[in-house]
């Protein structure tokens, strides 16, 4: 009685996961084929039904990651992207760290209205900053350099990272801290020794989560850098292959391909430890 | 970090009061170097903003002169203001839902066990982690009405006949949707991650007890599982609704507000105004329109949140 | 390496901001090099062999006057946002070149006057196109300086045109709306007959406003007065409407620049306004395409008028807030002393604003314009760069008649440059020729906020007329 239903379920929830998984890869599946076709293969109208784009209709090419790797400065970009990451990973988590606590633990009712407004904060449209941020970069000297950049992201990661924090710290039991301060440490120890050792998985999700949103990034970069030597991939990448009435399609979709890969698997291979940091995380 | 270190250390057993004082200092100083940049760097500049929506200032000179409220009069008589205002709340709910929705499914489907999940798990994810403005590019050209492989697709399979064709970034209904299908694209794996953070933490004793009460899949789904993923779906929800409200990329990428400005969302119509057409009052006047919708937004998904007990 | 160094000094600076901010007043070190410093903001180029040619070429002027010379690129839609930001910041380039219009930009530049005068005085007179495109009446400021601007002929499908009949191609308005019907009947595989763009980029911007001007009508007259709301606009929707109808599909109201161009080159269309970069990369990549192009100039309008838009052109600014003015004025200079080498580096995509700059060395100046104009026939006559047959560009020779400035009959004011930018006119089109809105109802639209737009700048002391706005 029970095994028809049982294949039923099994059958649809594989295609389910088909379904879902040809979604995501779609677009990439398109980029690989893209980065590989001549271009007289590639700019066939869809109208001629013989011709089928989802093959190569003639022999695959190398000539447009030639043009990706020998042209451009595709490597530059994909260092400035990662360094720029880093260092703003870097900041988010010495601002929103300590202030995560301190929220958590350290400042009562105030803080918690305060966390109230350091979330708002999160809400202020990029669209608004735009303007004033320019003058900001030019008053410190940092207009065309990555550093503007690192300066500039933290304002979207700080706030939803410190709230992210706030909660992942308010699940902790507060013996955690206790029993290290009886035991003579200072409230600075406890934290140190014992508070952050627990909270490697919620420091994961944060680094994940200002990773994700400084590689989506692309209108400050966009205008704040202008030495192409200094761009991020997302800048660079359309700068020197999209020329007004030419687009180089072929090695767009490589670098965009490249780009993501790595990264994706890095993400694959953090992704257990990133739900575990979220679920307490946002929860508590 | 310094901050912490800092801190002269507390005496060993010091009265309640004593460490209290301390300890208040110090979460003071912790709090100071977030609490500075937030100030510097997003509150002040969001001042700044809104002033300059009261002014005629072009091309963010600090040059200008107040004009009033005169940009906000503008802006609202405006029909392409209007229609994007429409499009905003379109975009977030439709997308959000969508996402919400879906995401749900595949996070129950994907914690169930199966052969090739790493697989699958892994492709799933790789829209999050492809710079948008390059995955748009992807998506430009499967949508491109002359090159659109959906389009042959569909004629192959005879879904369009002889002349029939769908000019997918061409037509504002259709280009919506091609603006909401992208970023449900980039958003799914985020939420279902999530989701699947928040399933994952339903104890299985949980799911258990409900089975020994006899209860039904339809009513596990309400009595137990959505309750219990309430917060985490609250969080899911409200960072997805902020970035979506707020975001610009998509529809500056794809249809950049075409055909006949019909698809325009604030932020990108804040951007065509302000920056490109170097009225940034004007453009400062449209972004403010977001703010009240996101304060109202965040203020009940932070209620709702706390009523679960999250806070 | 250079990026490492560049970083590791940026870093020592923010480092240093930081101090400042801490510590209270310090020394701070300026770069002593800044007077011996040019930097500049160009496009990337639509024909990619320019920027090979101009790179080289201003780093080697810089290097003869101990000047460093840092060209950057930035892709043609960004030119804006980067200007947006760099007057927000009050610093950044000292040269930024703006295709279109720069007019927005007024207030925020030098004038540029000497460096005309200079120049009419070497070469004789710029041409009008390029004057009234930087140049503001109303202020008395000549707020850029062109170099050079780009013809937008029409490209044809001489096959498909040839089997309908017209194997010369359209030459009026109206041939497009016969032809469209006749192209669909006899070459079917063509999915849009005519790719007129009416969508949200440059190239649609031009193409409607030579089918408002061809048809009587314009959005300002020759004193800056709106007179968008008139029978003649009207005139020019419903023809819109018509050949959107026949011979256009959705498709162009989502075309980027690149579409047109791609469209034409898979042959899914048979005729585009466009420069001859679509057939240049055609030739690039050796498309059948290419040999079936075809040239047309302007096309007539019922009221004889015969008018097209430049396709884009250079208008090159100093910023005030530049502390290389004199450098940057005399690049400029030495920049249109040098239009021959850009026409060819351009391979003839690049005409230049002053005729008389490409004429034969040692002409005297009364008669440098008549030299330049007479060499540039001779390109476009003998193409160089392997058209078949060579001649395929002679129509080129006679561009600069049936070529004109945005704001045309009047300047290209800063409301001008605003309406372009927000693309006021395309949005006008589209919905008229879609029948999303009466042609009467999207013309009061346009017309309002054209007004709107007029009256500001007006306000701020930028754009003269309004006593005549209709």
């Amino acid at each position: 009685m029970r095994r028809p239903p049982r294949i039923a379920a099994a059958v649809g929830h594989r295609l389910l996961i088909l379904a879902y998984t040809a979604f995501a890869v779609f677009p990439f599946y398109w980029m690989a084929i893209t980065a590989f076709k001549q271009n007289s293969d590639l700019y066939v109208g869809a109208t001629n039904v013989e011709h089928n784009p989802f093959v190569f209709n003639q022999a695959p090419t190398l000539d447009h990651l030639r043009t990706l790797f020998g042209q451009t400065l595709y490597p530059t970009w994909l260092f400035n992207t990662l360094l720029i990451g880093v260092l703003v990973v870097a900041i988010t988590l010495l601002l929103a760290v300590p202030a995560g606590y301190s929220l958590a633990r350290l400042t009562g009712r105030w803080g918690e209205r305060l966390s109230i407004g350091v979330f708002l904060t999160y809400l202020v449209p990029s669209t608004l900053l735009f303007i004033p941020f320019s003058r900001l970069v030019a008053i410190i000297g940092l207009q065309n350099s990555i550093w503007s950049l690192v300066l500039i992201y933290p304002t979207f990661t700080v706030p939803f990272c410190t709230w992210l924090l706030m909660g992942f710290f308010k699940s902790l039991p507060r013996e955690v801290e206790e029993s290290a301060m009886v035991d003579g440490c200072s409230r600075a120890g406890a934290i140190w020794r014992m508070v952050l050792p627990l909270s490697i998985p919620g420091i994961l999700t944060v680094v994940i989560f200002a990773l994700t949103l400084v590689i989506q990034e692309f209108v400050y970069s966009l205008t704040f850098i202008s030495s192409v030597q200094r761009m991020t991939v997302s800048v660079g990448v359309p700068v020197a292959l999209v020329r007004g009435d030419v687009y180089y399609w072929g090695s767009l979709m490589a670098a965009c391909l490249i780009t993501s890969v790595p990264i994706a698997i890095v993400y694959n291979f953090f992704l257990d430890r990133f739900i575990a940091g979220f679920t307490v995380g946002a929860v508590k | 970090m310094a901050d912490t270190t800092a801190v002269p250390v507390a005496v060993a057993a010091p009265a309640r009061g004593q460490l209290r004082r301390s300890e208040r200092v110090l979460g003071t100083l912790m709090l100071a170097p977030a609490l500075v940049y937030i100030v510097l760097l997003v509150a002040l500049p969001f001042l700044l903003a809104v002033v300059l929506s009261l002014t005629n200032s072009s091309a963010g000179s600090l040059e200008f002169s107040f004009v009033g409220l005169d940009n906000f009069r503008s802006v609202i008589g405006s029909p392409v203001f209007r229609r994007a205002l429409r499009n905003t709340f379109v975009f977030t709910f439709v997308s959000q839902a969508s996402v919400i929705v879906l995401g749900n499914f595949l996070a129950r489907a994907l914690m169930r066990k199966f052969r090739g999940k790493a697989v699958a798990r892994f492709l799933i994810l790789m829209p999050w982690a492809a710079p948008i403005s390059l995955a748009t590019l992807g998506w430009l050209w499967i949508f491109d009405s002359t090159f659109s492989v959906i389009n042959w697709l569909l004629k192959v399979v005879g879904w369009l006949g002889p002349g029939q064709w769908y000019y997918w970034l061409g037509d504002p209904t259709l280009g919506m949707v091609a603006i909401i299908t992208v970023h449900v694209w980039r958003m799914l794996p985020f939420s279902t991650v999530i989701l699947l953070a928040g399933l994952t933490s339903i104890p299985a004793e949980v799911h258990e007890a409900a089975d020994i009460d006899g209860a039904g899949p339809v009513a596990k789904t309400l009595h137990v599982t959505i309750p219990m993923m309430l917060p985490i779906l609250t969080v899911a929800l409200l960072f997805g609704v902020v970035f979506t409200f707020t975001d610009m990329s998509v529809v500056y990428l794809l249809t950049r507000g075409g055909p006949f400005n019909s698809t325009h969302v604030l932020a990108s119509l804040a951007f065509q105004d302000g920056v490109l057409g170097g009225d940034v009052g004007r453009g400062a006047a449209i972004a403010i329109f977001l703010l009240p919708v996101l304060l109202v937004m965040a203020v009940l998904t932070l209620r709702v949140s706390r009523r679960a007990e999250v806070l | 390496m250079e990026t490492r160094r560049q970083f590791i000094v940026k870093g020592g600076r923010l480092v240093a901001a930081a101090a400042v901010t801490v510590a209270g007043p310090t020394i701070v070190v300026r770069d002593a090099r800044a007077a011996g410093q040019l930097k500049i903001l160009q496009w990337s180029h639509f024909v990619p062999a320019y920027d090979k040619w101009f790179d080289p070429w201003a780093k080697e002027w810089g290097a003869k006057r101990g000047i460093d010379v840092t060209v950057d690129h930035v892709s043609f839609a960004d030119v804006v946002p980067r200007a947006t930001a760099e007057v927000a910041a009050q610093s950044g380039h000292d040269i930024h070149m703006f295709l279109g219009l720069a007019s927005a930009f007024e207030e925020h530049v030098i004038d540029l006057g000497d460096v005309v005068r200079t120049l009419e005085k070497k070469h004789g007179p710029q041409v009008e196109l390029a004057r009234r495109s930087t140049y503001n009446p109303f202020t008395k400021k000549q707020f850029a300086l062109s170099d050079m601007w780009v013809p937008d002929p029409g490209n044809y499908h001489k096959k498909v045109w040839a089997d309908i009949g017209m194997p010369n191609g359209p030459s009026t308005w109206e041939d497009l709306v016969k032809a469209a019907p006749e192209i669909k009947k006899k070459a079917p595989q063509v999915q849009i007959p005519i790719g007129i763009g009416l969508s949200q980029d440059i190239d649609s911007n031009m193409a409607v406003r030579n089918i408002l001007w061809c048809h009587g009508g314009s959005i300002q007259d020759k004193d800056g007065n709106v007179v968008l709301n008139s029978p003649e606009t009207l005139r020019a929707l419903e023809y819109a409407k018509r050949l959107y109808a026949v011979g256009m599909t959705p498709a162009v109201l989502s075309w980027n620049a690149a579409s047109n161009n791609q469209a034409f080159n898979a042959q899914e269309t048979a005729y585009i306004l466009n420069s001859i970069s679509a057939y240049r990369t055609a030739q690039d990549n050796k498309l059948p395409i290419a040999e079936l192009t075809g040239f047309v100039p302007a096309l007539k309008g019922p009221t004889g008028i015969q008018m097209a838009s430049e396709h884009v052109m250079s208008g090159y600014v100093v910023w005030k807030f530049s502390k290389n003015q004199d450098a940057a004025k005399e690049f400029l200079v030495a920049l249109v002393d040098a239009s021959r080498e850009a026409m060819l580096a351009s391979k003839l995509y690049n005409f230049p604003s002053f005729y008389g700059a490409v004429a034969d060395p040692g002409t005297p100046v009364a008669r440098k314009v008549e030299s330049g104009a007479a060499w540039i026939a001779k390109q476009c006559k003998n193409d160089p760069f392997g058209s078949v047959p060579a001649d395929k560009l002679a129509l080129l020779a006679d561009a600069l008649k049936w070529s004109t400035n945005l704001g045309y009959p009047g300047y290209g004011n800063p409301a001008e440059g605003e309406i372009f930018d927000t693309y006021v006119l395309t949005d006008m089109f589209a919905k008229a020729a879609t029948g999303a809105m009466s042609p009467k109802d999207a013309l009061a639209e346009a017309n309002t906020r054209a007004r709107q737009i007029f009256d500001k700048w007006r306000k701020k002391g930028f754009v003269g007329g309004g006593s005549k706005d209709r």
